[in-house]
């Protein structure tokens, strides 16, 4: 699987649109280096830059400033015609004037492949993703997943060096969605292509990368593995971006002798696992994820010294977890319990016992994104 | 280290379209028009300009020429609008079918309408007087508006009627839940939302009307305006100088409600429809409204009708009305020899400027929509110019331009195309002015084509490693080519009809269908006329259809598989 080809570096990779006063930066200074069969993830919220990224490495955008790199070769002479790289569209681009075969056969062609060769190519693709029955149709007689899957397969048949993935899933209802996720790491992983995969979902990010690369207004915000992201964000934009978040108000930062750092929160003191930063930032803030609060009914044995009591405000039961939101005197907290006991569910308006593990909190520094994480 | 760049990269095959597009645009319609500006600045040129308000005959003529074109504007709107209403609105048998007759103005022969009213309703007209014994004078403002506005409701009707058919049912179903009526629903929601539609309607109808020579010729009377005044010029007073001043003063409004009509209606245009209508229209059930619109559908249709009864039967009697015994007389003259050079070559000249307006006019398209970001709104506008600028205009700048060799510095940058002491007798002088006055049309269909095929097939295209022009033949022209077809449909009608810009053009080498319909018309040998529009009509449906056939073949060949599957 480790392969040696499909090295790619962004250095510098800058965008502007517009001039004078009307002048965006739409991508700024981006360095990335993708390494050989990595599939990483460009993560943010519409209009941070991701998708010019993706389309400057595919070639459809030319960049202001900053290379693209294959290999160490450099691309920026190149059209997107010339560059080694398939890319799967948000909205597939089938040929409509096309079968399937033709549109899977389109690149092959291109490259002047024999008939015969462009026939095994194209049927043994067709083959591995299902799709030999719909050979002769038409783009507008398959199903949203049926296009997707040769919109995959016509970007794969030519063997790119580098895949390219603009948010290919957002057309799709939840469970296609969740299916083609699987079917497309399991296919990238075992052609070993370098991968570069565009969206704003974080489910979607999370399930399919080795390495996400968080955006936000034109430049990035943290890069990392999905579990890096999720349970050490550099930022509160990132931990709320990235999933559901607590951010408790901590006082009495202390660095403890153990590595960790000693916080108060809510009047109880805690030893936390801290970013660097965090210790010198004036207002840092405690990451407690709704999954890692318990909940329970007050009155029940508890003698956890930092149990802390709050009146619930919202119940809602979802089958396999319950969602409450919980009114403590110092700020609202949602909680999420998974696989609840049907005796245990606190109802609305009942003083409920809220409780957290230290070891999954983590202290962020401060970030003018926090007001708008409050919806 | 870091590469600077602005703009974007443009590969080989756009930069030679782009070019190659640019030198076309500059000689067929921005050179003769540089040379109206320079010679309307020559004395008998300025004079007529620089006077144009203080001068009493000048000033009537300009206001003529508007009172003319508002009218018809108006007019010619309101039928469009009626009718649409009707198409779209109400249920009734036969609406196929009248939809096609509205359309059949479009592509008649330019003096079929006239001669035909003149028949009918003049002052000997065979309804007028032989039925009401009346004797109305119809030359001159009452007969131009009629004629004009029968010519060009057509134009009004489509606008209007794609847009009534793109309005969101759910919005008068909207009016109706909230309490209103069916009437107050009309008057609140559906009329303000068909501004645009009427805005640009009349914009056109006015560029249209204004431009038309050939009207004013045969039933303007002693009505003069701009068009017919700078032809007279020409062709009476033989100063050329007078016509470009003229061909200013006509040149100055046409423009100018075309760049309103561009920027300003079809801006309101996007903000209003809403696209993608949910459900069908409930259609008008009122009798009173269906009455009113029927009744008046039915007497413009009949109009419609009559007039190319009168075509057809006028030219197989011998003097219709009059003496109305079968005849062969007209098409044994014509046939004989006084329109036989005037069939082929209006025929073969029209034959190869038709493919050469489609693929310029999608070229033009593709270039503004997918290829050019900086200025592509000016590309697109240069392009439209050869519909925008009166045809009048058109002639007399080529006839200055194009009668001598173009030089610049002592060096010949392009040869003398026009007049008879030209190569081809001055035939590509006329063919030039065939592409450019087609080739908006297709321009305008492939641009809003192409606006609804997804940019990211091309991108898929290239991609997968096909370059520009590549990606062109194989995703790009098979997937506009439904576009390139009415285009071709519509350029070939569009030449075989055109005749205010080919007047100035013709030399006794060359003459052409349309001018010898005039001179016969002139002569008041209104049999002839209808002889040669009949013709004219059916040459337009046979090479129309064998166009249609060839193109459809054409496109069967590229939806064939590239490779064939299993």
């Amino acid at each position: 699987m480790t392969k040696t080809t499909g090295k790619l570096e962004l250095r510098n990779l800058t965008k502007e649109f517009g001039n004078g006063n009307e002048k965006v930066v739409a991508v700024n200074e981006l360095s990335l280096t993708i390494n050989p069969g990595e599939f990483v993830t460009l993560l943010g919220p519409s209009g941070c830059g991701k998708t010019t990224a993706l389309r400057m490495v595919a070639g459809f955008e030319s960049p202001t400033s900053g290379q693209v790199l294959l290999d160490g070769e450099d691309l920026s002479a190149l059209t997107p015609d010339r560059r080694p790289m398939g890319m799967v569209f948000q909205s597939y681009a089938l040929f409509p004037h096309m079968t399937v075969f033709d549109n899977v056969a389109y690149g092959l062609k291109v490259k002047k492949f024999s008939t015969a060769q462009i026939k095994k190519e194209v049927n043994e693709i067709l083959d591995s993703m299902n799709l030999a029955h719909l050979t002769n149709r038409a783009p507008n007689q398959l199903s949203g997943g049926q296009q997707q899957r040769v919109a995959l397969a016509r970007a794969m048949v030519v063997k790119p060096k580098v895949l390219l993935f603009d948010e290919p899933l957002s057309n799709l209802d939840a469970k296609l969605r969740a299916q083609m996720r699987i079917e497309i790491r399991t296919i990238q992983r075992r052609l070993g292509i370098t991968s570069i995969f565009v969206t704003h979902d974080q489910d979607e990010a999370m399930s399919l990368s080795d390495r996400i690369v968080v955006m936000r207004n034109a430049v990035v915000e943290q890069s990392g593995t999905p579990e890096e992201i999720y349970r050490r964000p550099s930022s509160v934009f990132v931990a709320d971006f990235i999933g559901r978040s607590n951010f408790l108000a901590v006082s009495e930062v202390k660095k403890s002798n153990n590595g960790a750092v000693t916080v108060e929160a809510s009047g109880v003191r805690l030893d936390v696992n801290a970013h660097p930063q965090a210790l010198k930032s004036t207002h840092p803030h405690l990451l407690v994820r709704p999954e890692s609060i318990s909940v329970k009914k007050s009155g029940t044995a508890n003698e956890n010294r930092k149990a802390n009591e709050g009146i619930v405000k919202s119940v809602v039961f979802y089958g396999n977890h319950v969602e409450y939101s919980i009114d403590t005197p110092h700020q609202t907290i949602s909680a999420v319990v998974s696989d609840p006991v049907y005796d245990d569910i606190v109802p609305v308006g009942a003083v409920a016992k809220i409780n957290f593990d230290e070891s999954r909190a983590w202290l962020l520094p401060s970030d003018s994104a926090v007001i708008t994480t409050e919806e | 280290m870091a590469l600077k760049k602005s703009g974007s990269k443009y590969d080989i095959f756009t930069k030679i379209a782009l070019v190659l597009v640019v030198a076309i645009i500059f000689f067929l319609i921005v050179l003769p028009l540089i040379n109206i500006l320079i010679f309307s600045t020559q004395p008998t040129g300025s004079v007529i300009v620089r006077n144009a308000l203080s001068d009493e005959v000048t000033r009537q003529i300009l206001w003529n020429t508007m009172k003319m074109g508002l009218s018809v504007a108006f007019l010619g709107t309101l039928l469009g609008f009626l009718m649409a209403y009707t198409q779209a609105r109400v249920d009734f048998k036969g609406k196929k079918i009248l939809h096609i007759i509205n359309l059949i103005p479009i592509i008649s022969p330019p003096f079929a309408f006239a001669t035909a009213i003149i028949v009918l309703f003049g002052r000997s007209g065979i309804i007028t007087r032989g039925i009401f014994d009346w004797r109305p004078t119809l030359y001159g403002y009452p007969g131009l508006v009629l004629v004009l506005s029968l010519s060009f409701f057509p134009i009004a009707y489509m606008n209007l009627l794609g847009m009534l058919r793109s309005l969101d049912p759910a919005l008068d179903e909207a009016g109706s839940s909230l309490g209103a009526n069916k009437l107050r629903v009309f008057r609140t929601v559906t009329l303000p939302l068909l501004i645009p539609g009427f805005a640009g309607s009349f914009l056109l109808l006015f560029i249209e009307s204004i431009a038309d020579l050939a009207n004013p010729l045969i039933i303007g009377g002693s009505y003069t305006v701009l068009a017919s005044r700078a032809y007279m010029a020409i062709n009476g007073d033989y100063d050329i100088p007078m016509a470009a001043g003229y061909s200013f003063l006509l040149l100055l409004p046409a423009l100018l409600v075309f760049l309103v009509q561009r920027y300003w209606a079809q801006r309101k245009n996007v903000v209003s429809v809403t696209g993608k209508p949910s459900g069908r229209s409930t259609p008008v059930t009122s009798p009173i409204a269906r009455f009113f619109l029927l009744s008046v559908t039915f007497l413009l249709t009949t109009l419609i009708l009559m007039v190319y009864a009168t075509v057809l039967l006028g030219a197989f009697v011998r003097i219709i009305g009059v003496e109305n015994s079968f005849t062969l007389e007209h098409f044994r003259f014509l046939l004989g020899g006084f329109a036989n050079a005037a069939v082929k070559t209006t025929t073969i000249l029209a034959l190869i400027a038709t493919p050469l307006a489609g693929i310029f006019g999608m070229l033009i398209a593709w270039l503004v929509i997918r290829k050019v970001r900086r200025g592509g709104e000016a590309l697109d506008f240069l392009g439209m110019l050869g519909i925008a600028v009166p045809g009048t205009v058109i002639g007399i700048g080529y006839a200055i331009t194009y009668n001598d060799p173009v030089k610049v510095a002592g060096v010949t940058i392009f040869p003398q195309v026009a007049g008879g002491a030209a190569i081809l007798g001055g035939a590509i002088a006329i063919v030039m002015v065939y592409v450019i006055r087609s080739s908006p049309a297709g321009q305008r269909s492939g641009i809003s084509l192409l606006q609804q095929i997804d940019p990211s097939i091309e991108e898929a295209s290239a991609s997968l490693g096909a370059a520009g022009g590549r990606t062109f033949r194989l995703v790009t022209l098979p997937l506009i080519s439904g576009a390139f077809l009415s285009g071709l449909m519509y350029a070939f009608a569009h030449s075989m009809t055109t005749l205010s810009p080919i007047i100035f053009l013709v030399t006794p080498d060359i003459s052409i269908l349309t001018q010898k319909i005039l001179a016969e018309a002139d002569q008041g040998r209104y049999g002839n006329v209808f002889a040669l529009c009949c013709m004219l009509i059916v040459l337009i449906m046979i090479i129309g259809g064998l166009i249609n056939l060839l193109v459809r073949r054409f496109q069967v060949s590229t939806d064939r598989p590239l490779v064939t599957g299993r």
